[in-house]
């Protein structure tokens, strides 16, 4: 099981680090609470980066993956406000509308052999436009201020009393878990298998590592490239609901300025930006390493124009080391 | 949620190792940490936590934080945070997370969604929180509303904005992204304000201007290049007040234009006095900030528990609709 083996050892290490000093300086980190904030503040964003990293594994990289976020958002909002359907479809309305997303990205790439860059630019600003122009809280006066309050899609944001269920309360302590985690573990497992146990997987990694060959090959490059930018917007597209059931709404800017966080952790976690390279256990520790960090920092009440700065900080010292790490095996 | 049928007080008081993935490889080293969290949840003269999430940077809640400030600086046992929710909901939604964690005992929030921030709400009320909004109230209720009468303010400005224009032309409004309830009041203000005082003026233009003075700068020269006839503008805030001056200026329309701001933030009264912004709803903002820390020196000495309010309180901030006229009454050490 190749992908779910360690990327590096070097961020579980970190992570651990990391976590220790602010165990012991950052008053209130180690705390059940704490614990519940970093994973439901931070198991969407983990979700995102697996679907990053994926495109970064094609030599690929999707930009548009905010945008996506807040297009499944509304596209859900609608669906349940507007149109009152039943929270399962309107959750997979969504998620259709987030793969077609990222599909429509995959295909601006392979027919129209635009940089995965300048194309996904350019629908994060188009994607982010069909958000505002579609949004029922701008066309439906009452709207705005009303709540989601169907039952599936409020269970996305609730909590799993981890305990309670086993009968434990009475022995130990442990953390709510959020429904998001479980999406993710399930979501992680999945991607896990499709990467390391199917033809897909391998098409992928070979693309990754040379396109040439891959097409030599006879590899359906263009097929394979198309499935992974779809799977990169189903990622978002699980996000962005996953927001709704915690926000109670879908804002217009939701999600605005997460591909930069979802990329830093999908580098963080070992994913080459080099393609080829990469799994899913890594973007996931990116991201709950990110948000050990900025909820630390927070509680040691640093001021977040630092937080900021250090966020941009990581990402250029992750690829910084990627990058030594190749000198030295091309040395 | 069924987060509420428990108490979440006794679950929280210790921390177990096995709580903790991380934790199980060096469970010793931990254990100074677990008396520390276990003193967390009653400690006496510790030091009390009130914070304030803003909505984004900008003059209005550097003025409120400083209000807030000058009060809560005097009282050595409070403790107080400014954090930035940088626009986004997610952020804020964070924030009132690590704060609920940290058992911050009052927090003022300038919500940047009123629904998205509800849950956050409830879940400070349920830990015995309170939070006073600012200006922007939330759907869910809380401890206290504080604003600069939003309704009123906003119906005051169609009064005095239709006599300057002389009761006739057409008028655009400069609006905030939707889902703030501040914006609902505002718009329904201004809208009633000119049906009941002014009914010929015609509102031909309602656009999403993001509070920002670049981004109206924008909008409204779009407005314009589909109604060249708009003689008036309200915007939302002083800063899109303002950006819709910078494009009159720039086409030489100014002396045509009636142009309404909202606030009355220093650089709108300094373009009233130079004769461009015609005029706005002025508010001291550092006394809203003031008053909102001396309701929060209240609720946080506990006595009052957050859980306890059935009906949440509300204080409109008095207000006077500021132009040429009557500028001057506004001392320096009122500019904000």
């Amino acid at each position: 099981m190749a992908f779910f083996k360690i990327p590096n050892l070097v961020i579980i290490l970190l992570t651990t680090v990391i976590f220790t000093i602010f165990a012991f300086t950052a008053d209130r980190f180690l705390t059940l609470a704490n614990i519940e904030n970093i994973l439901t503040g931070y198991s969407f964003l983990a979700i995102i980066a697996i679907g990053q990293s994926l495109t970064i594994m094609a030599r690929g990289i999707d930009l548009s993956v905010g945008s996506t976020v807040a297009l499944a958002a509304m596209v859900l909002f609608d669906a349940t406000m507007i149109f009152e359907l039943p929270g399962v479809f309107a959750i997979l309305i969504a998620l259709v509308a987030a793969t077609a997303a990222g599909a429509l990205n995959g295909l601006l790439i392979v027919y129209l052999r635009l940089q995965p860059f300048v194309a996904t630019l350019a629908t994060l600003a188009a994607y982010r436009g069909i958000v505002y122009a579609i949004s029922g809280r701008q066309l439906y006066p009452e709207l705005p201020t009303k709540a989601v309050t169907d039952p599936w899609i409020r269970w996305l944001g609730d909590f799993f009393d981890v305990e309670r269920a086993l009968g434990l309360g009475d022995f130990i302590s442990l953390p709510w878990i959020p429904i998001s985690f479980f999406i993710l573990l399930i979501y992680a497992i999945a991607i896990g298998l499709l990467l390391g146990r199917t033809r897909w997987g391998l098409n992928l990694r070979t693309y990754g590592g040379s396109p040439e060959a891959a097409h030599l090959a006879g590899l359906k490059v263009n097929r394979l490239v198309i499935s992974v930018y779809a799977l990169c917007g189903f990622s978002a597209g699980l996000a962005g609901i996953i927001l709704v059931g915690r926000f109670t709404t879908a804002t217009e800017a939701l999600g605005s300025g997460m591909e930069l966080t979802a990329i830093t952790a999908a580098v963080i976690g070992g994913t080459r930006l080099q393609g080829g390279i990469g799994g899913v256990t890594g973007p996931v520790l990116g991201a709950f390493l990110l948000g050990i960090i900025l909820i630390g920092l927070t509680l040691l009440e640093i001021s977040q124009f630092y937080q900021q700065i250090l966020t941009g900080g990581i990402l250029i010292a992750a690829i910084g080391y990627d990058r030594l790490i190749e000198k030295r095996k091309a040395v | 949620m069924s987060d509420t049928n428990i108490t979440k007080s006794s679950r929280r008081a210790l921390l177990k190792s096995t709580a903790l993935g991380v934790g199980a490889i060096t469970t010793g080293a931990f254990s100074a940490t677990f008396s520390k969290t276990a003193r967390a949840a009653s400690a006496d003269g510790e030091k009390m936590g009130v914070a304030f999430i803003q909505y984004v940077a900008h003059t209005v809640p550097a003025a409120w934080s400083k209000g807030i400030e000058e009060v809560l600086g005097s009282q050595p046992n409070i403790e107080y945070q400014l954090l930035d929710g940088q626009a986004k909901a997610e952020v804020q939604v964070s924030l009132m997370d690590t704060l609920i964690n940290k058992g911050t005992r009052v927090i003022f929030l300038q919500p940047v969604d009123s629904v998205a921030l509800a849950p956050s709400i409830a879940r400070a009320k349920r830990e015995g929180i309170a939070v006073i909004t600012l200006n922007i109230d939330a759907t869910e209720p809380h401890a206290a509303h504080i604003e600069m009468s939003h309704y009123y303010g906003a119906k005051d400005i169609a009064k005095v904005m239709g006599e300057k224009m002389g009761g006739k032309g057409k008028v655009a409004i400069l609006n905030a992204p939707p889902g703030i309830i501040i914006r609902d009041q505002r718009e329904q203000g201004f809208i009633d304000g000119l049906k009941e005082y002014h009914p010929d003026i015609e509102i031909v233009a309602n656009q999403v201007a993001d509070w920002s003075r670049k981004k109206a700068q924008d909008v409204f020269t779009t407005i314009m290049a589909s109604n060249p006839d708009v003689t008036g503008v309200y915007g939302i805030n002083d800063s899109m007040a303002l950006g819709a001056v910078d494009v009159a200026k720039q086409k030489g329309t100014l002396d045509k234009m009636t142009i309404f701001g909202n606030d009355g933030e220093k650089d709108a009264l300094a373009s009233i006095e130079a004769g461009e912004l015609t005029g706005t709803q002025y508010t001291d903002v550092y006394q809203q900030g003031r008053y909102a820390a001396s309701v929060a020196t209240v609720l946080v000495t506990g006595a009052v528990s957050a859980r306890d309010f059935e009906k949440q309180g509300h204080l409109l901030m008095p207000y006077i609709i500021v132009t040429a006229d009557n500028v001057s009454s506004i001392t320096p050490e009122q500019r904000w």
